[in-house]
C-alpha cells in the first residue's frame, strides 16, 4: 500500500503541473482534458482518503472523518461544477477558458488542503490561497460588477484572514510557553485547557470573524453575497456549498479544540448570536430581492446562520449541524447550476423580468420546484430532518425563546423563497421586455436531479456509515 | 528604544486617521515599514541568523520600499489626492481614535502579561481599530486599502511578540503582506482606476 505522505505529494505536483499547464497552454481541448484528468484524480485522492482514515500525511494533514467527509462533498460538486463549466464558458476564448479551468483546479487543491490540514496555521495559508483562485473565477466575464465583486470579495476577505491570523496569533500567545514548533490542534488542545481564558476569547472571536468571510455568517456575510451574485453560476454553485464548508470546518475546528476549555459557553452564545443575526438579515433581504442569484446568495447565508445555531445549541444540534452543511451543499449547488439555467431560457436575472419558466422550459422548472423544496426544508427534503433535529435540540435545552425567533425568521425565509420561485416558474413576466433567450438541452439538469435526489433520499434513509462517520466527527464536542 | 519606536508608531496611527492627503498616506506607511524593521531587528535576536535576515529583509523591501511606491503610483495614475469631501471631518476622527486608543490600554491592560508584550497589544490593538476606523469612515478604495495596510502592521507587531518564541508565525504572516502587495496593490487597484471614488453597483433595491 502506498503511504499517505507519497501520495498527497503525487497530488500537490500532479495538480501544479495540470494547473499551470492548463493555464499557459490556451488550448480549449487540452483545458478540457486536463480539467477531466484532474476530476478524476481527485475522486481517486478521496477514495484513498476514505481507506486511510485517521492518517497522517507530511505531518501537516490528517485524513480525519470531517476533513474526509467535506472532501467527498467536493468532490461530488467537482463533478457537476466542471460540467456545467464546459457549458458556460464553451464560447470563450481560449485565454479565458484556460484562465477559467486553471483557476478551477487551483480553488479545488486549496479546499482540499484546507479540509485535510491538521493545523491552525496550515488551514490559514490553504484558506488564503483559496481567495485568489476564486478572485480569478468572480472575475471571469470581465463586466463592471465582476470586477466590483471581485475587488470588494479580495479586500474583505483578506480583512478576514488578517483578522483570523490575530486570532491564531492569540491562541500562540496561550501556548507560547510550550514552544511548539507547529499549531496542530493536537498539540494545542491539553495546552487550552490550562491557558488564560481571556486569550482564548479574543483568539475565538477573531477567528470566528476572520473566517466569517468564508462561512458566509455575518458579520462579514456581504462579501459572499457580492460574490456569488456576480461569479459565473457553476462558481457561485461551488463557492456558496464547498468553500462555505471550508470557513465552517476552521471554526469547527478552533470549536472543538476550545470546547473543553471555561469558554465553551461564551463560544456557544457567540454562535447563536451570529446565527441568529445572519438568520436575521437574510431573511430582510430575501423579502426584498429583486435578483433571483442574489435571492439565493442570501439563502446560503440563512443555511449557514442555522449551522452556527445549530452548533451553539449542542446536544442533538451538532448532528443537525454537520447533516444540515451535507444537504445544504447538495440543495444549493442545484439551485445555482438551475438558476444558471433559467437565466439562459428567460435571459435575465431580474426577478420582475422572469416569469412562465414551467412554458419555457418544463424540465428546469420542475427542478427548480425540486430544489424549492430541498432548500425550504419541506418533507421529504432531507433539510427537514436537520432543522427538525435543531428545533428538538432546543426543545431539550430548555431554550423556548431562540426556538420561536429561529421559527418566526424560517417562516419569512419560506414566504420570500416560495412567492418568488413560484413567480418565476408560473406567473408572467411583470415587465413585458424583449430579452435574449436561449434553448437548453433537458439533459444539462440531470444533474440538477441527482444532487436533489440525494437530498431526498436523506429524508428516508440515513445510510449506518453516515450516522456513523457524523458521530465520530462530533464526538470530540461535550454531551 | 523598543518602547521609543512604539510610541513613534502609535503617533503615525494617530496622523494617519486625521490626514486628508494621500501621498502623507503613502510617507506614513511607509515610516510604519521602516519602524517594524527596526522592531524586528531588536526583537528577534535570539531567533536563527538566516530567519532573521528573511524577516528584516522581507521588512525593508515590502514594507519601506514596495508597498510606498506602489501606493505614490496609484495616486499619480489615478490622479486622486485627497480623501471623499464627505469623509468625517478630521476633529471627529481624532475623538473616535483617541476613543479607540484607551479602549486598546484598558483592553491589553485586562490581559495581565508582562511590559514587553503589553505594549505590543496595545499598539496592535490600537493599529487594528484605527485601521477598521479607516475603512469605516472613508469612501475612496484608497483609504481601504491603507485601513487594510495598517490592519496588516497589526499583525505584524502580534507577532514580532510572539516571534522569540514560535518563529514559525512570523513566517506565514509574511505571506500576507506579500499576498497583499501583489495581488491587491498591484493587479487590481490598477485596473479598478476609472472607479476608485465609490462601489455603487452591488447593491439590494
Amino acid at each position: 500500500m502506498i503511504d499517505p505522505t507519497a501520495v498527497f505529494i503525487g497530488f500537490f505536483i500532479i495538480t501544479g503541473i495540470i494547473a499551470t499547464v492548463t493555464g499557459l497552454v490556451h488550448s480549449k481541448s487540452l483545458a478540457r482534458i486536463l480539467t477531466i484528468v484532474f476530476t478524476v484524480m481527485h475522486l481517486l485522492f478521496t477514495t484513498y482518503c476514505w481507506l486511510h482514515l485517521g492518517e497522517t500525511a507530511l505531518g501537516f494533514f490528517t485524513f480525519d472523518p470531517l476533513g474526509v467527509l467535506l472532501l467527498s462533498i467536493l468532490s461530488i460538486l467537482t463533478i457537476t461544477t466542471v460540467y456545467h463549466g464546459f457549458i458556460y464558458v464553451r464560447n470563450d476564448t481560449p485565454r479565458t477558458y484556460a484562465i477559467y479551468h486553471a483557476a478551477l483546479i487551483a480553488l479545488v487543491f486549496a479546499m482540499s488542503g484546507a479540509y485535510l490540514a491538521n493545523g491552525m496555521t496550515v488551514v490559514w495559508i490553504f484558506v488564503e490561497a483559496t481567495t485568489i483562485a476564486v478572485a480569478a473565477l468572480i472575475y471571469h466575464d470581465r463586466t463592471p460588477a465582476s470586477l466590483e465583486a471581485t475587488w470588494k470579495y479580495i479586500f474583505v476577505c483578506s480583512v478576514g484572514i488578517a483578522l483570523a491570523y490575530i486570532g491564531i496569533l492569540f491562541l500562540g500567545f496561550t501556548v507560547r510557553d510550550a514552544r511548539l514548533l507547529h499549531l496542530s490542534f493536537d498539540s494545542i488542545s491539553g495546552i487550552a485547557r490550562l491557558a488564560n481564558p481571556l486569550y482564548l476569547k479574543i483568539a475565538f472571536v477573531f477567528v470566528l470573524i476572520g473566517y466569517s468571510t468564508k462561512m458566509g455568517l455575518f458579520p462579514m456575510h456581504t462579501v459572499t453575497v457580492d460574490a456569488h451574485t456576480v461569479a459565473p453560476a457553476p462558481i457561485s454553485a461551488f463557492i456558496s456549498t464547498t468553500l462555505m464548508n471550508v470557513g465552517f470546518l476552521a471554526i469547527f475546528r478552533i470549536y472543538a479544540l476550545f470546547s473543553a476549555t471555561s469558554i465553551f459557553q461564551f463560544m456557544n452564545h457567540v454562535l447563536i448570536l451570529s446565527g441568529i443575526l445572519s438568520l436575521l438579515i437574510s431573511s430582510g433581504y430575501m423579502l426584498k430581492a429583486k435578483h433571483n442569484k442574489r435571492m439565493l446568495a442570501y439563502s446560503s447565508l440563512e443555511n449557514m446562520g442555522i449551522v452556527a445555531i445549530a452548533l451553539g445549541i449542542g446536544g442533538i444540534g451538532y448532528y443537525a449541524a454537520i447533516l444540515h452543511i451535507i444537504l445544504h451543499s447538495f440543495s444549493k449547488a442545484g439551485l445555482f447550476y438551475q438558476i444558471g439555467q433559467s437565466y439562459k431560457v428567460m435571459g435575465t436575472y431580474q426577478l420582475d423580468d422572469s416569469g412562465d419558466y414551467m412554458t419555457l422550459y418544463p424540465a428546469g422548472a420542475t427542478a427548480l420546484l425540486l430544489g424549492l423544496l430541498c432548500i425550504t426544508a419541506i418533507p421529504p427534503s432531507g433539510m427537514f430532518i436537520s432543522e427538525l433535529l435543531l428545533l428538538k435540540a432546543m426543545v431539550q435545552g430548555g431554550q423556548y425563546v431562540y426556538l420561536i425567533i429561529t421559527a418566526v425568521l424560517l417562516c419569512f425565509v419560506l414566504y420570500a423563497l416560495l412567492t418568488r420561485v413560484l413567480h418565476i416558474v408560473f406567473s408572467h413576466p411583470r415587465e413585458a421586455k424583449s430579452l435574449n433567450r436561449q434553448q437548453v438541452n433537458p439533459w444539462q439538469t440531470v444533474t440538477q436531479f441527482i444532487l436533489f435526489g440525494l437530498v431526498i433520499f436523506i429524508c428516508f434513509v440515513q445510510p449506518y456509515q453516515l450516522r456513523e462517520l457524523i458521530s465520530n466527527i462530533i464526538k470530540v464536542l461535550p454531551k | 528604544m523598543v518602547i521609543t519606536l512604539i510610541i513613534v508608531f502609535s503617533i503615525t496611527l494617530i496622523y494617519l486617521s486625521i490626514t486628508e492627503r494621500f501621498t502623507v498616506y503613502a510617507g506614513l506607511i511607509g515610516l510604519q515599514g521602516l519602524i517594524l524593521f527596526a522592531l524586528s531587528l531588536l526583537e528577534l535576536r535570539r531567533i536563527t541568523l538566516g530567519t532573521l535576515l528573511f524577516v528584516a529583509i522581507e521588512t525593508l523591501v515590502f514594507k519601506v520600499i514596495v508597498v510606498p511606491y506602489m501606493l505614490r503610483r496609484i495616486i499619480k495614475k489615478t490622479g486622486q489626492t485627497k480623501v471623499s469631501e464627505h469623509a468625517l471631518p478630521g476633529f471627529y476622527s481624532l475623538l473616535f481614535v483617541t476613543v479607540g486608543l484607551l479602549l486598546s490600554i484598558i483592553i491589553s491592560l485586562s490581559l495581565k502579561t508582562q511590559l514587553s508584550t503589553l505594549v505590543y497589544f496595545i499598539v496592535s490593538f490600537f493599529s487594528i481599530y484605527t485601521g477598521l476606523f479607516l475603512i469605516i469612515s472613508h469612501r475612496k478604495i484608497f483609504s481601504h486599502m491603507v485601513g487594510f495596510l495598517v490592519i496588516e502592521n497589526a499583525v505584524l507587531l502580534l507577532s514580532l511578540a510572539i516571534g522569540s518564541e514560535i518563529p514559525m508565525l512570523i513566517n506565514i504572516g509574511i505571506l500576507l503582506d506579500i499576498f497583499v502587495s501583489v495581488l491587491i496593490l498591484g493587479i487590481f487597484v490598477m485596473r479598478l482606476k476609472q472607479h476608485t471614488h465609490e462601489l455603487t453597483l452591488l447593491k439590494d433595491d
